[in-house]
């Protein structure tokens, strides 16, 4: 348990560390002077009509470092590089840790850990909604699902890499190796577009309103206009999944035993009491 | 090398997913227990996710974010679903270890 | 059927109880049999030999009325092909193949169903006397019945397979029959070394067919349906189409009807016991002796030569085939005719005696003359079926004597008196077979001997005529001493032991049909006899050859395809006529058989009254030579003289040795075909079956499927990890492969105002995207310097120019940081058509905009922080 303390005390230590960090250089910052209008918008890029849809203008006026609200959204500088590098390495560490121990409670916990680094990874990329949700949904939702199946289950793994099989662990591990050599190679160095570089443009919204990039707003719109069906998809996708769910996991009526058995790991799984289990260890 | 450390590009955040991703794919490949391989699942998910939120500040597009949405509601029908199927196995088998999981094979 | 064919057939379509008349001849005897065989253990013996013999009667009596009313009314009226032709059914039809069961009478089956028939009821009858101690009566004579109902297929059937049928048909009775004994292990073997031999003759039969269906693959037909697309019906087989098919080169520069005659022979030298497959007819002695009678003298011996003699049109298309015919029976002939003399079982002189006949008419029928080999083979079915049941009678008789060796002659002596009745019919036909006028035997084989005198086949030399008579003649002096030797052995001089003084004559149905056969061997030879000019016999005589003429062809093909039908009955007796009266040509016993070595129709050969009457009386000579000698020598039973030359020092010993042993053929036989067979089969069982089969094929198989059973049990283990692990080595291998084949190059774009856009395309991956770029855009060979920073390089992805800077040669380096490797793109430029370029439209870079922007030059924006 000692790693995992550690784990979650160097994540705690370097997210307040990297906070501090990004606030220094700003805090010298000036605010924004000119609040131009958000009115008449140059278009400055005009995206290919082959390319992503929408029109995103951006307002050449204002100051590209800051949103509509004169906040700074810049990801640029050696702070916002630290806070990349420790979030990035709280996920690396969080998902190494998910797949290295043995107890399955503290691997949940580095599931967790990463969860929260790859919300913060998301935020870097202005997507804050979508790092609200990562926290809410996995981090807290699903992470608890898994924390109780777990309890149920409460049994740690003898061994937690197959002993047999080391034939294909080595060819999977040479595989997974040279995809990670390929995907790295290939994402390092993709092209980006000049205007990338620059801070997310506000988006022009259908109603005439100018919303900031990423925004629970503009995701919104997004959504609701062009990703309507998808959405009423999973939402239909996820009652079925429910449903599959309870159907799936409820105790078949003739095996009561089991059942009991079943009820009786619960209970020992709640009491936190150290699961025996006589019959089949 | 400093420009590597300080000016963090499209290709740290993608370099990152990608790191993700294969590090779950390990955690699918060698685990045995069943949990762990779908957070492991779900890990990758999330890597994909990143890739995908990437692309979309790259490119400027903010269907991307509504595309991760759906990915991430997919990968909780996903574990919801998963998770009942483990505890099935597990009312029925009394382990969740993938290596004994072999019915496949009949 | 072809309409041209049976429009000349009698119009006559006569049936009987909803079946073609025709069809009931051998249907009779086929019911005779499944009843004696089905219910024959419940049957009274009267009863089974009533069946039995009734069936075979009424077929008889059929036969008798078909032929001398419906069928002698065609003949007399001249009409062409002079038959009754009459379907059952659609036998196998394949195709345009068809193959009818249908039956056939015409001129030349009709003399055989006669022999058949008649001879097979009085061997029925027989039967009864000399079996009537049989257990096993009802099976006895459901086997002989069958016989008759398969052996009166083959002689009726109108096409080759029908044909096959009774042939395999025949080929099954003689074995049943032969082996009938089945508890003595020497009759059982007898019995499946004919089957096995006969087996031999019957898949070159069979090959013979196949060889003629394909043939006859796409010949016209003569009815409207066109084209005939192979056809083994003899009527579509005699069409002169046909006839231009079988002459056409085959194999070896050979004609086709020659390799399909010889295939054809062999199929009727097993059955009929010629070298080299005769060896098995000796040994079918084994089964009761009026089967041997019946199957192994009259009937189904002679199937090859009635085969040959309707397959004339195929084997007078060939003379290569006509010559191993002849030869093959010419040395058949000579070599039973010496066997025959030191045996010393009378029914096994008797067998030796009818192989050595077989090959008589082999000859007549290998010079092609057809009416010769039949007309011998009608007098040899009454003389040779007398003697074998004289032979039975007389062995039946010594048994009643007490001798456990009934077949002895060295035993016998002496029987003519108590025996007296077996003794003259047997005499009778041994003055036939000696050929002693006026016995059937002289005429038939004289008529032989007169036509191989006079053959000289196309491409031989004439020698080869008189070579076949000279043979003949030995064979037939041969003939007369050992049938005489026989006689004088069993019936002259004293009893030589107690059984032959015990023996007496058999009962009347025995003695009933020996006085029958006598009969007709005496007199049935008139109806072949000779005709010569200046001796007018009654009406009757040479009536055989001008009866037998529609149904046998009497021309040679050279080459080019017969004209029109076999000559009609009219143009034989025409021919006859005319030539009787010119006196230029004899009709020799067989017209045809001194027709050989010319094409037209009946080229006749001059012969004189004087050679026919000096072949006559050669013939008769030499019988009568032989039967002296025989007397000289037997007389007085066993000769001293013999004794004494082929006593152990004796001059004539080896020859004795070699005729007792039978030349030593079982012997060599055994020696280079059996034990060759049993080594080989030896060895292919031990490389075929165990090597190759078991350890190869077998076990290899196995193997090789393990193998691969285990790679993919490998996958397939259940375990869902590994399938994962699959899925990521093919991803990585997409992977690895996709990037195998990149390949750095830059396209170009004309832009409006005279731009040019470059963009360099450096490859995918590592090699793409960190690659340092320099460009040589005026084609100086140099790299360029950037305008705007002339220290530097000119560098970047993206290029806009004014398209005058541009040289027509612009040259890219992309050199790679990490592998350290330089990679160099030349391309001609080529000026355009207005607005057309090479490069696919692309996300347009913010350069070529019109308004550039002030930020974000083309170059170095992958760089931070600006």
């Amino acid at each position: 348990m000692s790693i995992q303390k550690a784990f979650l005390f160097l994540l705690a230590v370097a997210i307040a560390l990297g906070a501090l960090v990004a606030d220094a250089p700003e805090a010298t910052a000036q605010p924004a002077t000119a609040q131009p209008a958000a009115g008449q918008p140059v278009q400055l890029h005009v995206v290919p009509s082959d390319g992503p849809r929408g029109g995103v203008t951006v307002n050449p006026t204002i100051d590209p470092d800051r949103n509509l609200h004169g906040d700074r959204v810049e990801s640029h500088g050696k702070g916002m590089a630290l806070l990349f590098w420790v979030f990035a390495a709280a996920s690396i560490g969080g998902a190494l840790f998910v797949v290295t121990r043995r107890n399955l409670i503290a691997a949940v916990m580095g599931m967790v850990g990463s969860f929260l680094g790859i919300a913060a990874v998301y935020m870097m990329l202005y997507a804050h909604f979508l790092a609200v949700v990562q926290m809410l949904v996995y981090a807290g939702a699903i992470m608890v699902l898994f924390v109780f199946v777990i309890m149920i289950l409460n049994r740690p793994e003898d061994e937690p890499v197959a002993p047999t099989g080391h034939v294909g662990q080595v060819v999977g591990g040479i595989a997974i190796l040279y995809l990670l050599f390929r995907l790295g190679m290939l994402l390092a160095h993709v092209h980006v577009p000049a205007s990338a570089q620059l801070a997310p443009p506000p988006m022009q919204l259908p109603g005439g309103e100018v919303a900031d990039w990423g925004t629970v707003k503009a995701v919104g719109s997004d959504l609701f206009s062009g990703g309507l069906f998808p959405f009423e998809a999973i939402s239909i996708l996820l009652l079925i999944s429910v449903v599959g769910a309870i159907a799936i996991a409820k105790p078949l009526k003739d095996d009561d035993g089991e059942d009991a058995d079943l009820g009786e790991d619960l209970a020992t799984a709640a009491s936190g009491a150290p699961h025996t289990d006589g019959g089949h260890a | 090398m400093g420009d590597l450390v300080f000016d963090i590009g499209y290709g740290h955040f993608l370099v990152l997913a990608a790191v993700l991703f294969v590090i779950g794919m390990a955690g699918v490949l060698i685990r045995r227990n069943a949990l762990i391989i779908l957070m492991s699942v779900e890990l990758m998910l999330n890597a994909a996710n990143m890739t995908l939120l990437a692309f979309s500040r790259m490119w400027g597009d903010l269907s991307a974010h509504t595309f991760a949405l759906i990915v991430i509601a997919v990968a909780a029908a996903e574990a919801a679903v998963g998770l009942a199927i483990v505890v099935a196995v597990f009312r029925g088998r009394r382990n969740v270890d993938v290596d004994r999981l072999t019915a496949l094979r009949h | 059927m072809d309409p041209q064919s049976a429009a000349a057939f009698v119009t006559a379509d006569p049936h009987f109880a909803g079946l073609p008349l025709l069809a009931w001849i051998p249907l009779l005897p086929l019911l005779g049999a499944f009843i004696n065989l089905v219910f024959g253990r419940w049957l009274s013996r009267g009863t089974v030999q009533a069946i039995a013999i009734a069936a075979v009667a009424a077929a008889c009596g059929l036969v008798v009325y078909l032929v001398f009313f419906p069928l002698y009314d065609a003949f007399r009226n001249g009409q062409g092909g002079v038959g009754i032709e009459q379907q059952v059914y659609t036998w196998i039809e394949v195709g345009s193949f068809k193959a009818q069961l249908a039956f056939r009478l015409d001129t030349l089956s009709s003399v055989m169903v006669l022999i058949i028939t008649f001879v097979g009821t009085w061997i029925h009858i027989y039967s009864t006397g000399y079996m009537s101690h049989e257990p096993r009566y009802a099976a006895y004579f459901g086997y002989l019945n069958l016989f008759m109902g398969a052996m009166l297929i083959l002689v009726l059937g109108s096409s080759l397979p029908v044909m096959f049928i009774g042939w395999e048909g025949v080929g099954l009775c003689s074995f049943l029959l032969i082996g009938f004994w089945y508890e003595n292990d020497a009759y059982a073997t007898a019995g499946r070394k004919a089957f096995v031999v006969n087996r031999i003759g019957d898949f070159c039969f069979l090959l013979g067919m196949f060889l003629l269906f394909w043939a006859t693959k796409d010949i016209a037909s003569s009815d409207a349906s066109g084209v005939v697309r192979g056809s083994l019906d003899f009527a579509t087989l005699k069409l002169p189409q046909a006839g231009a098919a079988f002459v056409q080169p085959f194999w070896g520069g050979e004609r086709l009807a020659a390799a399909a005659g010889i295939l054809l022979f062999i199929g009727a030298s097993g059955k009929s016991a010629q070298i080299p497959l005769y060896v098995w007819l000796p040994d079918a002695m084994a089964g009761p002796t009026p089967v041997s009678a019946l199957i192994h003298a009259a009937t189904m011996v002679t199937a090859g030569v009635y085969m040959i003699c309707r397959m004339s049109f195929l084997f007078s298309a060939s003379t290569t085939a006509l010559i191993v015919v002849s030869t093959i029976g010419l040395l058949t002939a000579l070599a039973a005719a010496f066997m025959a003399f030191a045996q010393t079982d009378l029914k096994k002189v008797l067998a030796y005696s009818t192989v050595s006949q077989l090959g008589f008419m082999f000859v007549a029928a290998g010079t092609g003359n057809w009416t010769a080999a039949i007309f011998h083979l009608m007098t040899h079915a009454f003389f040779k079926a007398c003697l074998f049941l004289g032979a039975g009678s007389v062995m039946h008789g010594m048994e009643h004597g007490g001798s456990h060796t009934p077949g002895d002659i060295t035993t016998m002596g002496g029987l003519k008196k108590h025996m007296p009745i077996t003794r003259i019919t047997f005499l009778i036909s041994c003055l036939a077979i000696a050929g002693i006028f006026p016995f059937s035997g002289f005429f038939s084989k004289d008529d032989i001997l007169g036509g191989a005198f006079h053959a000289h086949p196309p491409g031989w030399p004439d020698l080869y005529g008189k070579f076949l008579w000279v043979g003949l003649s030995v064979a037939a002096l041969g003939t007369a001493v050992y049938m005489w030797r026989l006689y004088f052995l069993v019936f002259e001089s004293k009893e030589r032991t107690k059984e032959a003084e015990g023996a007496h004559e058999s009962p009347a149905s025995m003695t009933s049909a020996l006085v029958v056969l006598a009969t007709f061997a005496t007199v049935i030879g008139l109806i072949g006899a000779p005709a010569l000019r200046s001796i007018k016999l009654p009406g009757f005589t040479h009536s055989l050859a001008a009866w037998l003429a529609p149904s046998v062809t009497h021309q040679w093909h050279e080459g080019t395809p017969i004209e029109g039908e076999a000559p009609s009955a009219k143009d034989v007796a025409a021919c006859a006529n005319v030539e009787e009266e010119q006196g230029a040509c004899t009709m020799d016993s067989g017209a045809a058989g001194v027709c050989m070595g010319e094409e037209h129709h009946l080229a006749c050969e001059p012969a004189s009254d004087l050679g026919t009457a000096g072949l006559l009386g050669g013939a008769l000579g030499i019988g009568l030579l032989g039967i002296f000698i025989a007397w000289r020598l037997y007389r007085n039973g066993p000769s001293p003289t013999v004794a004494k030359l082929t006593a152990e020092h004796g001059p004539l010993h080896g020859a004795y040795e070699a005729s007792k042993h039978k030349l030593w053929v079982d012997e060599f036989y055994d020696l280079s075909i059996v034990r060759g067979f049993k080594a080989l089969a030896r060895g292919l069982f031990e490389i075929v079956d165990r090597f190759i089969i078991d350890t190869v094929a077998v076990n290899g198989a196995a193997f090789v499927v393990g193998i691969f059973a285990r790679i993919s049990r490998w996958f397939q283990n259940g375990s869902v990890q590994r399938y994962l692990a699959g899925l990521i080595v093919g991803a990585a291998a997409v992977f690895f492969i996709t990037d195998c084949h990149h390949k750095a190059t830059f396209d170009y774009e004309f832009l409006t105002g005279g731009q040019l856009h470059l963009r360099a395309e450096p490859g995918a991956g590592i090699v793409g995207s960190q690659a340092v770029l320099s460009w040589d855009l005026d084609g100086d060979g140099v790299a360029d310097r950037d305008p705007k920073n002339p220290n530097k390089p000119l560098s970047g992805m993206d290029l806009t120019v004014p398209a005058g800077d541009v040289g027509a040669k612009v040259t890219l380096w992309i050199e790679d940081p990490i592998a350290r490797e330089t990679t160099r793109v030349t391309r001609t430029i080529e000026m355009p058509e207005p607005t057309v370029g090479s490069a696919a439209p692309r996300p347009p870079s913010p350069t070529p905009a019109p308004s550039p922007p002030p930020a974000a030059p083309a170059t170095g924006f992958s760089r931070g922080g600006n």
